[in-house]
């Protein structure tokens, strides 16, 4: 056996248990700071009472999530029923492994990469995983032996794997920029030439708008949307089964959000942090804290754009994914070989 | 190990495949069944083209993955089509061609 | 240890734990994991070889292909293809196919299952139908051609020049990367590409054509 093995193996334990932790409680708190926001937005409090600005909030839902009762629907195929939630929370959460979340820390001696994995072809991995997470909804829906279930299921799959496809095309115009599919190359292309949101707007605007649609959140939530579904997909499940679907949901969200911050917001860039001549490590955590407060404002971005438009109906949708989008898409794709050949990203 | 693990692999699941096309009389699990002959053949490719060190290997099994799922597609929306009709998804009422 | 006296450990594990106390199915799936979590600890320097894990998705992929063929529920078919396609890309990732492997779990996996899925889900399909079992001179065909067809693969491979070992790290650093499968699509094979973007376009259009409602 390598003799390097146990200590990368604990290297990456512990990498890969810091960001669950922190994505678990990063979920927890993105509830509370859609309540506080939406409340504020619509000129009320939100939760207030449960510990100071009602921060403990996301405890007592926790503990009411665990104390309901989780019914199963008679006639569903129970197998399926209980594995959806968990086919759409592990892609997820997957997705963590190959985002930077800065540069390397030294400790003892080790040079730590603050990456869990530098994948060779990192860019698709996240892909793959997005387009495997599709299944969860499709299976939640099917499995649950309800028409509204099935038809929620139904809309949401075909309404992700349109999204994806001009997902899949904002990403590509990256690419040709960064000449690589790492993304580590794309954050320090991005160090070098700017950020890609200056040069890339278009793209930007494609990849935030299929990152909503990706996520089903509002405008484009119609499969779950309670006046039109009743719950679409999610109708037949309860307790602690209908939580995972709920923090399924607000996993893909930060998923979203980093995937967004890494590639056309710079990752952990500070511009202009070199001039400090901080200590490596100084510099490094940083970084990392950048990269916390872009995601974070693209999280806020999240909410504040579903409590202020209303949602699209599904024709709209799928016309707006593929009539609109696609093409967008690929007209975008046209400026960033141009940019390439002018040699100015 | 031997690349000939992947070859016995390979000349297993085409097997399975092919066997699955004849037993089966549901179009869709037909069609599922098809989609794993063709897998079983590009694992064929790749393993070759790691012993030939030659990426042609990997680029023809690209392809076969762009026709199966061209295929899949056509295929898909004939079933439709068919299911529109004759309410049925077993392959041997679709027979007024028959004799 | 050989693969396959540790599968039959694992199942007689299993099988003691159900013959004890029948009717409790978890207490029996917690035998068989007990025993393969022991056996995977008394024998941890396999794990680290390609041997073990080449044996391990092979199993799985062929019993997941076997599920798809038997199972008469249309669903778990499709999701055990699914499984069997994530073996396979496991396997392309062994064989240095880096690329090759992920594209198979975004489009095969990833894409063409999810319109199998669709399918099943527009048209409802729940319906289990009996096999197409042949009887008398058919089944006996099939065993000799079965027979037969193994007879030849066998020979064919004891007879091969040059048995190949794979070693995952005998090649180049450019081999199976995006970068030389893209060199070789644009440069040698860039009409075979054209034709296949022109081939996507039509199942495009015929597959929207025939799936269309006509409005009568």
């Amino acid at each position: 056996m390598d003799p390097r093995l146990p200590a990368l193996l604990l290297e990456s334990t512990a990498k890969i248990a810091l960001i669950f932790f922190v994505n678990l409680t990063a979920i927890a708190y993105l509830t509370w700071l859609e309540r506080r926001v939406s409340a504020w937005i619509q000129d009320r409090r939100g939760p207030n009472r449960v510990g100071p600005f009602g921060l403990l909030q996301p405890l007592a839902d926790g503990v009411k999530f665990i104390f309901k009762e989780a019914i199963t629907p008679p006639q569903a195929h129970v197998v399926l029923y209980l594995l959806a939630p968990v086919i759409i929370f592990v892609p997820a959460m997957a997705t963590f492994a190959v985002i930077p979340f800065g540069p390397s820390l030294e400790i003892l001696g080790r040079t730590i990469p603050l990456h869990v994995a530098d994948v060779d072809s990192g860019v698709l991995v996240i892909l793959g995983l997005s387009s495997l997470g599709v299944y969860g909804i499709a299976l939640a829906g099917w499995s649950s032996n309800n028409k509204y279930s099935l038809l929620g299921g139904l809309r949401s799959s075909a309404q992700l794997i349109s999204y994806e496809m001009a997902l899949g095309f904002a990403v590509v115009g990256v690419l040709m920029a960064t000449g690589s599919l790492r993304l580590t190359d794309v954050v320090t292309h991005q160090m070098q030439y700017g950020w890609n949101i200056l040069w890339q707007l278009p793209g930007f605007l494609i990849f935030l708008i299929a990152a909503f649609a990706e996520t089903n959140r509002l405008p484009f939530d119609l499969p779950e949307a309670e006046s039109e579904l009743v719950a679409g997909y999610h109708t037949e499940y309860s307790g602690m089964r209908f939580s995972m679907f709920y923090m399924a949901e607000y996993a893909n969200m930060i998923t979203a959000s980093a995937l967004a911050v890494t590639m056309y917001l710079g990752g952990y860039h500070v511009p202009g942090l070199h001039l400090l001549n901080l200590p490596p490590n100084v510099a490094a955590i940083v970084q990392v804290a950048a990269f916390t407060a872009k995601t974070a404002f693209f999280l806020f971005v999240y909410v504040w754009v579903r409590w202020t438009l209303p949602r699209f109906r599904y024709d709209q949708l799928m016309n707006i994914g593929w009539k609109g989008l696609l093409p967008l898409a690929l007209a975008h794709i046209l400026w960033v070989a141009f940019l390439i050949l002018m040699e100015w990203a | 190990m031997r690349i000939d693990f992947f070859l016995v692999m390979a000349a297993l699941l085409f097997t399975i495949g092919c066997v699955g096309v004849l037993v089966r009389r549901n179009i869709i699990v037909m069609l599922m069944c098809i989609e794993i002959m063709l897998n079983a053949v590009n694992l064929t490719f790749i393993a070759f083209s790691h012993e030939l060190q030659s990426m042609t290997g990997q680029v023809f099994a690209l392809f076969v993955i762009t026709v199966a799922a061209c295929e899949a597609a056509v295929g898909l929306a004939i079933v439709l089509a068919l299911y529109r009709r004759r309410r049925t998804t077993d392959a041997d009422d679709a027979s007024l061609l028959r004799w | 240890m050989h693969l396959l006296t540790g599968l039959v450990i694992v199942v007689m594990a299993a099988a003691l734990v159900r013959a004890v106390a029948p009717g409790k199915p978890i207490l029996t799936a917690l035998g068989g994991g007990i025993a393969a979590a022991a056996l995977l600890v008394a024998f941890h320097q396999d794990l680290a070889g390609t041997d073990f894990w080449a044996g391990t998705i092979g199993f799985l992929a062929i019993l997941s292909a076997l599920i798809v063929v038997i199972h008469p529920n249309p669903m778990v078919s499709v999701l055990s293809l699914i499984l069997n396609l994530i073996c396979l890309a496991l396997f392309y990732l062994m064989l240095q196919a880096q690329t090759l492997a992920i594209l198979q779990v975004i489009v095969y996996a990833g894409a063409i299952m999810v319109l199998f899925v669709f399918v099943i889900m527009l048209l409802n399909l729940r319906a289990e139908e009996g096999l197409r079992i042949g009887r008398g001179v058919q089944r006996w065909g099939a065993i000799a051609g079965g027979i037969g067809f193994a007879t030849l693969v066998l020979w064919a491979l004891r007879h091969r020049q040059g048995h190949a070992w794979m070693e995952p790290g005998r090649h180049a650093g450019e081999f199976g990367t995006a970068a030389s499968l893209g060199g070789l699509l644009f440069g040698q094979y860039v009409f075979a590409t054209e034709a296949a973007s022109v081939l996507l376009i039509a199942a495009m259009v015929g597959a929207v054509l025939l799936a269309k409602r006509r409005l009568e």
